[in-house]
């Protein structure tokens, strides 16, 4: 076993793979960054500022793949013999293949479901008898973020989380086309049908022609403020849950666990029988080429070799601000303004923890209810109210915004966001009076870099408000464009 | 640059706090003038917070030459006084047959003559400036080492902040909702914070001249429609590998370069309009990686990290609408654009001051005669890209 496997692999799947000229263990199958945390290796790359990073915090992890520069390293397999090196984030491929790229593919379908989770699942059982589906998930797996807890949840019974998805996928019939590992470009109103471009994972470009969109887009991690937060060694919760219950890889041999929300990560820890100390108040952490130690803000240094930011999720606003939704400010997050029917307007409908933060049940269930709206749209018998009740036994979970301690932290190694972007320079052009985050956008470059503004508009929008007293609900939160998740240039160019 | 309480009265009101409006207010306070901007959300938010960058001396007659040879000019005094950033770094239109050619000699011509140092030069020279291009379709390029690129917002940030430093008033938040008239004379506008006084009014709203010019009642045709352009934003790479912007009209009228902090911008042609809506469409993102990827073919394997939209706003014949409109005193226009009002703006400035406190000037404004559409006197289309 390596240094950090929690499991034992099958042997017939073990290969050898090469990091900066060194051979390790690794298996077919396991992605590189996985791998090589396995061997206990975080530092996969450096910032255009030169800061180091890892793998499972923000920012890109571009890596030297067999000589080819900036292969994303987060979506690459690894195979025998593969030689990886560290790059820069700004060191590309000068020669590269010209191609006339393939073809694009067309699909209609009745509705276009973005996101495989369980609200995402939800739907599509829901209106799978009578309407054709396209089920778009941009994991190698179906569950979403259920997928990834190793204990049972509630609602569930006391099934395993991938027995439950197991099973609910299993259900699926032929009117369902799944599509793993794609993303979805964006939701394109065509008038007559929304246009959603999707690419799979060998950069196929699919058109889907859908006449309903379902965003089932689910939440991400909120990212937790301290000094040297981006180093490796440091963990969103989502991409723990991933190591451990996906990949059998520890993050470390002793981890701190900070944020307002320890108790989703520490019961999954003691699952695995992992050492870790719970620090509610961090203010730093240290280490050469990753994570050694972290120190608390009344001064305690805590040995650990793993940071997890355990922060809690706010919904995904990225898509229905595309897709043309409006936001409102509740429970502590921004989410997108609905309809009586879960619309964000004529035909695009929200589920999931994409709307609230709630048990995964509720966002089935949620699923399952604006399934059976769409059914009664195209006049199927459906029972919605029957859902809607149900869902009101779970009232959304509030999130706790971070108070930021501006006063104790050395603001310039705060990074709010993975483009090198410090609290430092954010907080400098609000105190200077700029509060619109359209102008902090330009000036900062906050949100305008790969993972447009998922991770840090909101702790932006935090910084904003708590630094001028305006409310959060106040504040024009910038909408996101498209493209949703980047795309290689040569995707999109190929010509029909 | 926090907005201003709307003062009471000022001599002279720029309606528009985009690069235009600005670089106006500057150029009227820096002569001493009273002048006040009045901004309906913030300093530079609207075409000039989505513009491309590029600064250029390339025109296909002698009045935009002159005009932008005066405003490079502007340009490098400005940002060396002021502290940004506008960097000299060239403009190579790829030339990819005969016609071609001969069009820009003649260009070329008209553009050395005004001491616009541009050469043709052969593909080879071409990829030595920028080692990235597929050079096996060119037969000629363009080059004019001068020409070159800034950020428009900080920019624009910049000049509003010299133009308080000279006593200008920039109001943002500020919306103008009609003019009070009193005998074919200005007498003040009305504004949704009140009503400010003045006698003399500039209309530097571009995409929405329109509206103002009807506030203004203006019978005379000016014909300024707002068309959706969009652009592209690559990851960032390493700096310097592609300095100039790079045209390619073979390539749906592609430009590109390289920003400040690394990413490859550009647009295409790809017009839509006349519109206000701002969405970026998919058939644009398609549209620009095919070309872009044509020219450059590195591109092909970078990420797209975000479009957008923003307006040329467009005249029958590309030139802006520059001058004083006679039916009202002191009413003047600087609008119409066209996609490539940024650069222009540093001489426009000093044309519009000219006009506006001298009656004459002389740069060759007649060109931008807001009375051409209805005498039916179009120019030759001016080069609209990039």
């Amino acid at each position: 076993m390596r240094p950090l496997d929690l499991t034992e692999k099958e042997p017939s799947r073990k290969v050898t793979v090469y990091f900066e000229g060194k051979a390790y263990e690794a298996y077919e199958g396991e992605k590189i960054t996985v791998a090589l945390l396995a061997n206990g290796i975080y530092w996969l790359t450096t910032s255009t500022e030169g800061r180091k990073r890892g793998a499972f915090t923000f920012g890109p992890v571009p890596m030297v793949v067999n000589g080819t520069r900036n292969v994303n390293a987060r979506k690459t397999k690894v195979r025998d013999g593969m030689r990886l090196e560290r790059q820069g984030y700004g060191d590309f491929q000068e020669t590269v293949e010209i191609d006339e790229g393939k073809p694009v593919e067309r699909l209609v379908v009745d509705v276009a479901v973005i996101g495989g989770g369980p609200a995402g699942i939800g739907t599509v059982l829901k209106v799978q008898d009578h309407l054709t589906v396209a089920l778009v998930e941009e994991k190698g797996w179906l569950g979403g973020d259920l997928w990834l807890k190793g204990l049972p949840q509630k609602g569930f019974g006391e099934k395993s989380p991938q027995e439950v998805v197991r099973e609910l996928t299993g259900k699926f019939n032929e009117n369902v086309s799944v599509f793993k590992g794609t993303i979805a470009l964006g939701v394109f109103d065509k008038g007559e049908y929304f246009l959603v471009p999707i690419v799979t994972g060998e950069n196929q470009l699919i058109e889907i022609m859908a006449k309903r969109v379902v965003l089932a887009v689910g939440a991400v991690d909120n990212i937790h403020l301290f000094e040297n937060n981006d180093m490796p060694g440091v963990f969103r919760r989502s991409d723990l849950l991933e190591v451990l219950n996906v990949w059998g890889v520890a993050p470390g041999r002793k981890v701190a666990v900070v944020g307002s929300k320890p108790e989703e990560i520490t019961a999954e820890l003691d699952r695995w029988s992992i050492e870790y100390i719970v620090v509610p108040n961090p203010k730093r952490v240290e280490g050469d080429e990753k994570v050694e130690r972290l120190i608390d803000t009344n001064g305690n240094v805590y040995e650990v070799d793993a940071v997890i930011m355990a922060e809690g999720r706010r919904p995904d606003i990225n898509p229905p601000t595309q897709a043309g939704g409006k936001l409102v400010f509740k429970h502590g997050y921004y989410t997108p303004v609905l309809d009586s029917q879960h619309r964000i307007r004529d035909g695009i409908y929200v589920a999931g923890s994409a709307v609230s933060i709630k048990p995964h049940y509720a966002n089935y269930l949620e699923g399952r209810l604006v399934g059976a709206y769409i059914l009664r749209e195209f006049g199927f018998d459906a029972e919605p109210c029957i859902h809607a009740e149900r869902l009101k036994e779970y009232e959304p979970e509030a999130v706790q915004v971070q108070s930021i301690d501006f006063g104790s932290l050395n603001l310039e190694d705060v990074q709010i966001c993975g483009c090198d972007v410090s609290l430092r320079k954010v907080d400098d052009v609000v105190r200077s009076g700029i509060t619109d985050l359209q102008i902090i956008k330009r000036l900062t470059h906050l949100a305008m870099g790969f993972c447009q503004g998922r991770f840090c508009l909101f702790n932006g929008a935090v910084v904003v408000s708590q630094r001028t007293g305006t409310p959060m609900d106040r504040l024009d939160i910038p909408v996101a464009r498209p493209p949703l998740k980047n795309v290689r240039m040569k995707v999109t160019a190929g010509r029909d | 640059m926090p907005s201003k309480e709307l003062p009471e009265r000022s001599e002279i009101v720029i309606i528009g706090g985009g690069i235009i409006g600005v670089t106006i207010a500057h150029e009227l306070a820096k002569r001493g003038e009273e002048v006040t901007v009045i901004e309906k959300r913030f300093i530079g938010s609207g075409s000039t917070f989505r513009c491309g960058t590029g600064i250029r001396q390339q025109f296909n007659d002698e009045s935009n030459v002159q005009v932008m040879k005066r405003s490079v000019e502007l340009w490098k005094k400005y940002s060396e006084e002021y502290g940004f950033s506008f960097e000299q770094t060239g403009y190579l239109f790829l030339l990819y047959d005969d016609d071609e050619v001969e069009e820009f000699k003649r260009n070329i011509a008209i553009q050395n003559r005004f001491g616009v140092p541009t050469r043709l030069i052969t593909p080879e020279e071409a990829k030595d400036i920028v080692p990235l291009l597929d050079i096996s379709e060119v037969i000629a390029a363009s080059w004019n080492p001068t020409d070159g690129k800034a950020d428009p917002f900080h920019s624009t940030a910049k000049f509003a902040l010299n133009a308080e430093r000279f006593g200008a008033k920039l109001v943002e938040y500020t919306e103008v909702k009609d003019f009070l008239i009193e005998n074919g004379e200005i007498k003040g506008l009305k504004t949704n914070r009140g009503v400010i006084r003045t006698g003399t009014v500039i209309n530097a709203t571009n995409a929405w001249a329109k509206l103002i010019n009807a506030m203004a009642g203006i019978k005379t045709k000016i014909p300024i429609e707002p068309y959706k352009h969009q652009a592209v934003i690559t990851q960032p790479i390493k700096k310097g590998s592609i300095n100039p912007m790079v045209i390619s009209f073979k390539y749906g009228h592609a430009y590109l370069t390289q920003t400040a902090h690394g990413g490859v911008v550009g647009g295409v042609g790809y017009e839509l309009g006349p519109t206000y809506d701002l969405s970026p469409t998919y058939e644009f993102l398609r549209e620009v990686s095919y070309y872009f990827t044509k020219i450059i073919p590195a591109l092909r394997e970078l990420l797209i990290l975000r479009t957008w939209a923003g307006y040329y706003a467009k005249t029958p014949d590309s030139n802006a609408a520059i001058g004083k409109i006679e039916e009202l005193s002191d009413y003047y226009i600087a609008a119409g654009f066209s996609g490539h009002g940024f650069m222009m703006a540093p001489a426009v400035a000093e044309m519009v001051a000219d006009l506006v406190t001298k009656g004459r000037t002389d740069l060759p404004a007649a060109w931008y005669d807001p009375y051409r559409f209805e005498r039916g006197e179009l120019r030759t289309t001016a080069i609209q890209m990039g």
